[in-house]
């Protein structure tokens, strides 16, 4: 199934465009959420939860509840229901709160 | 509410919980904390949560020295049953101007006095700390390993659960509209719940402390300086100590859960109080930051609000007792409130019972500003 309506956002579906989920090769359309892209292709979970690690999967679609944080293109922590995929996106899964930086003493 | 009491503590903030609760030890029986709105509503919990004792006075370097002493043993002084989260990842002080530079080296010469555990360090040792920070403009900067942070929502629960053990009396939702006097007595405190009998008043309300001076007719040079701060969403740790900019005039730290709290007041704009939030200190905060981090570019910030300083003519506390007013102190920690909270309680409470207090205060007293006996503390932020 592919999200095509949003209730708030709008979005042009560009061009069938390809980039990159955990390493695997995925397609999806220019300009749609990622996370869009990715509910297409089946990837259902997201993220994990902090305390539990239990999984996360799209749910506000607003940019609110932090539920789809992704690492995209190596910036942790962004928020895939509204960040519209671009061709060659690098999407991970993110482990844990979203590194940044070096880690001090190392 | 209570019709008589010993002693009226105004405002449940660190200070006034801290307060109440040596005032319980020392044996204060009946002692009343009035609240206008729930405890830590005022500036304890809009603070930046950062404990420091690198100051540039002798008497903030030592309520400071002694309050971290408490700190550190704070869950079992007053057997909290969670944890008020005292870390100590240091604080990293940093200047960008020569000027600066001298008053962090004055500020070492105090500190190594008073045998506070502070360092000064060269580029290479700044970016073995924080490996993040941008170096370029930095000429000098200090860290003490032993200064840090707590949450300030936690301290202050700790105090009011232990002074609650203790007999205290909290009336949150209960505004102090006036006293009454007889000469220069206190015979009574007037709320909008009610009234209380009492000699003793300490006032503990931070940036509105001055607005209680003037129900007494007392004019108290403490005026409230707006600081903004915003938390960002949590990150795996990365900055170690809190990094405080004396070039952007900035504080930034990332506290226990990996957000990072950060912040800045304009010492230009009007005082007074004020609880706005302005755009326009999100795109200046904004800057001041990634120049210092850069890695912190695509950081989302979750939340931003504004809170107070009680900010004093000379940046020190203003401790003690009110000349012409019987029976009122004023316990106000001047811009480090929460970092202070656990030994300006413990010096107020021995000063309400007439005791000998752990640091000598007097020279703390409200006093000094009539006097024009300031002693100014050069390392505000």
């Amino acid at each position: 199934m592919r999200i095509q309506v949003h209730p708030i956002l709008e979005f042009k579906k560009g061009k069938k465009i390809s980039f990159t989920y955990d390493g695997i090769t995925v397609e999806g359309y220019e300009g749609e959420p990622i996370a869009a892209a990715l509910h297409a292709a089946g990837v259902r979970v997201l993220s994990h939860s902090r305390n539990f690690k239990r999984p996360r999967g799209f749910w506000c679609a607003i940019g609110n509840c932090s539920s789809c944080n992704m690492r995209v293109n190596g910036i942790p922590n962004v928020r895939t229901c509204v960040e519209p995929l671009q061709d060659g996106m690098t999407v991970e899964t993110q482990q844990g709160r979203g590194v940044i930086g070096g880690v001090p003493g190392e | 509410m209570i019709k008589t009491a010993d002693v009226v503590v105004i405002g449940a903030g660190s200070i006034g919980c801290s307060t109440a609760y040596n005032l319980a030890r020392l044996g204060f029986n009946k002692i009343a904390v009035l609240e206008k709105g729930y405890i830590c509503r005022g500036s304890t919990g809009r603070c930046a949560a950062g404990i420091r004792q690198q100051w540039g006075t002798e008497m903030n370097c030592l309520i400071s020295r002694y309050s971290i002493k408490q700190f550190e043993v704070m869950n079992e002084m007053l057997e909290y049953e969670s944890d008020v989260e005292f870390r100590q990842n240091g604080y990293l002080m940093v200047t960008y101007s020569d000027k600066e530079a001298d008053m962090l080296k004055e500020n070492l010469k105090l500190h190594k006095k008073l045998g506070i555990p502070v360092q000064f360090l060269s580029v290479d040792d700044i970016k073995e700390i924080v490996p993040d920070i941008n170096a370029e403009r930095i000429v000098a900067s200090t860290i003490c390993m032993e200064d840090g942070q707590a949450n300030p929502f936690k301290v202050t629960d700790a105090y009011y659960r232990a002074a609650k053990r203790l007999g205290v009396e909290f009336y949150t939702y209960t505004e102090v509209t006036g006293f009454k006097t007889e000469g220069e007595r206190i015979k009574a405190v007037i709320t909008d719940r009610g009234e209380i009998a009492t000699s003793l008043v300490v006032n503990a309300t931070g940036p509105y402390a001055k607005f209680i001076s003037q129900m007494l007719g007392h004019d108290l040079p403490v005026e409230p300086e707006r600081h903004q701060i915003v938390v960002t969403e949590p990150l795996e740790p990365f900055l170690g100590p809190l990094v405080m900019n004396f070039h952007h005039n900035t504080y930034c730290q990332q506290v226990v859960n990996g957000s990072i709290l950060t912040g800045y007041g304009n010492p230009e704009e009007p005082k007074g109080l004020n609880y706005n939030c302005s755009w326009q200190f999100i795109e200046e905060l904004a800057e001041k930051i990634i120049d210092q981090l850069p890695v912190m570019k695509n950081v989302n910030i979750i939340r931003h609000w504004s809170g107070h300083y009680g900010i004093s003519p000379d940046g020190q506390p203003v401790l003690g007792t009110v000349p012409g007013l019987e029976g009122y102190y004023l316990a106000l920690g001047c811009g480090k409130g929460f970092m202070l909270s656990p030994m300006i309680g413990e010096l107020i409470a021995q000063c309400v019972a007439g005791k000998e207090t752990t640091l000598p205060i007097d020279i703390l007293n409200v006093e000094r500003f009539e006097k024009g006996e300031l002693i100014v503390e050069p390392a505000v932020v």
